[in-house]
């Protein structure tokens, strides 16, 4: 009992984490069709800066998650004027910004060791404080993560749902020809996305930072695959598929080490674990899951 | 005669070094149905796309007169700002946002076109269209070919259009279905929207018309009454078949 709510309890967090995440990746594809290969080092990126102004420079954490998420924004509306922008203008095609993509990711990772230099980080919150729930010891830190990061999605939710630019950038997901003849504004749609896409990086990235404990310039990195299985997971384009997709995945993964089932899978195949689902659901249901089924009228 | 609505004056337009359409003109007037009809490759469907801004537009004016008397010229609005200034367009194919509920497809429709309310325009079409508001918190991508067709348009109609533009409503819907669409399509007309269509479904588009265009080679080759021109013998023989 004590294992299964730990597992249950981790995979929440996780899954939050890449739910989070992959609205991002989701929305960004959805409306720019760039496979954001960088997404990860966002993830780090926003980490390291919140980092340095709370630990290094000793200002209030939430001081400096603010400025880590304004960072993070910047720096999606930045890249987007000087290279997305001109891609778009030009017709590259899906190859071409997906390989941008993977050199922005590169130069990112390597920015951010030649700015912050390499080794491990943590925040300034005690790691080994723990709360017993059902036997288990929950991780203080592990609570407040799960906390921020499901009022982040029920935010993100509502934001989605009932603001005009939420519901504008949704439809322009869905179907950008139709929504640029329904009056759609493009260009704001895209500001938007990159805000939005900024805020849950860094938050997802923080979070996760939290969640580890210590955390280098490879944190977001290896959490790339697992984020893009959940878009697919969930539907690709679609913002509410993602999060389902996320929540998903960060559940199966964690509940797989449980030592009832076959007595657990080794934590280090995980990723495999993700994908095993991926493919499983993608047979059964190709469109993924809040998918439906493409119609000819 | 009195200033139309909508007009198209020589227009010619095409894609790249390709040009479809040459010195068409077209007239819209006010609370009327026109049709735009004619063979494959005629360019029926280039002259949307000119509206549009898809197709180039090399030569020609496109102007809508409101009926405040102010003349808007579509060839310098942005494609976005068409449906602020009252031009809708529902598309052929993927005229409706799939993973939105029925009800978003409706909010993102919304202009503040003559100054009606975002939910008093809803209340209205969820009344004409109770098929859509029995199932307004559903997905749009679980409607019927013809529920959809009936969304398309009115999300069209939310933005409290002066003109509605459609591109070949009846393409790909079940012969029962498309009387019931062209139905719609005088009832809409009735309640004072002019509509722009063009139409492969010649005949059928052409009797609830109040005028028709025939377009050949990308240019004016007929044009007269609706119903005039579904039963003209030498247009019936080359251009709808016979029957």
């Amino acid at each position: 009992m004590a294992e299964f709510v730990q597992l249950l309890f981790n995979g929440l967090v996780t899954g939050s984490i890449l739910a989070m995440a992959a609205v991002g990746v989701s929305l960004v594809y959805g409306v720019l069709k760039l496979v954001n290969f960088a997404a990860g080092d966002f993830m780090t990126l926003g980490a390291f800066i919140a980092v340095f102004f709370s630990v290094s420079k000793g200002w209030p954490l939430i001081l400096s998650v603010l400025l880590a998420i304004i960072g993070i924004c910047a720096l999606g509306l930045a890249l987007d004027m000087v290279l997305w922008k001109r891609l778009r203008e030009n017709k590259a095609g899906t190859l071409a910004f997906f390989l941008v993509a993977t050199g922005v990711a590169l130069i990112l990772r390597q920015a951010i060791l030649m700015i912050f230099s390499s080794g491990s980080r943590k925040y300034a919150i005690d790691e080994i404080a723990t709360f017993p729930l059902f036997g288990a010891n929950i991780a203080t830190a592990q609570l407040i993560v799960l906390l921020l990061a499901s009022s982040s999605i029920i935010t993100l939710g509502l934001f989605m749902a009932k603001t005009t630019i939420g519901k504008d950038m949704r439809a322009f997901s869905d179907n950008p020809s139709l929504a640029a003849v329904s009056g759609i504004n493009v260009n704001r749609v895209v500001r938007y996305v990159w805000i939005i896409n900024g805020v849950l990086s860094a938050l997802a990235g923080i979070f996760q930072g939290m969640v580890q404990g210590r955390f280098d310039s490879t944190m977001g990195w290896t959490l790339l695959l697992p984020i893009f299985a959940a878009v697919v997971l969930g539907t690709i384009g679609d913002a509410y598929g993602a999060l389902l997709g996320g929540m998903v995945l960060g559940l199966v993964m964690e509940m797989s080490t449980w030592s009832v089932l076959f007595g657990g899978i080794p934590s280090s195949y995980k990723p495999v674990v993700a994908f095993a689902t991926l493919g499983l659901v993608l047979l059964v249901k190709p469109e993924g899951l809040l998918g439906v089924k493409a119609r000819s009228i | 005669m009195t200033t139309p609505l909508f007009e198209l004056k020589g227009v010619s337009a095409g894609y790249g070094d390709v040009q479809i359409l040459n010195d068409v003109s077209i007239q819209v007037p006010a609370n009327a149905i026109v049709t735009i009809v004619g063979p494959n490759g005629a360019g029926k469907s280039t002259i949307l796309k000119a509206i549009y801004g898809i197709a180039k537009v090399s030569q020609g004016d496109i102007t809508l007169h409101k009926l405040s008397g102010e003349a808007i010229d579509v060839r310098k609005t942005k494609p976005h700002n068409l449906a602020d200034i009252g031009i809708a367009y529902v598309p052929q194919i993927e005229n409706i946002f799939t993973t939105l509920t029925i009800d978003e497809n409706l909010d993102v429709g919304y202009k503040g076109n003559g100054g009606v309310a975002s939910e008093e325009r809803k209340e209205k079409l969820y009344k004409q269209y109770p098929d859509l508001a029995i199932r307004k918190k559903d997905r749009a991508g679980t409607l019927s070919g013809g529920q959809r067709q009936m969304l398309a348009l009115a999300r069209a109609l939310m933005s409290g259009p002066d003109i509605l533009l459609l591109d070949e409503p009846s393409a790909g819907l079940a012969p029962a279905l498309v009387d019931q669409l062209f139905d719609e399509l005088v009832r809409i007309n009735e309640t004072g929207a002019t509509i722009l269509m063009v139409e492969q479904n010649a005949r059928r588009a052409l009797e609830i018309s109040n005028y028709g265009y025939v377009l050949d080679m990308g240019k004016n080759r007929h044009e007269g009454e609706g119903k005039a021109l579904a039963v003209d013998p030498e247009i019936v023989g080359i251009y709808f078949g016979k029957r």
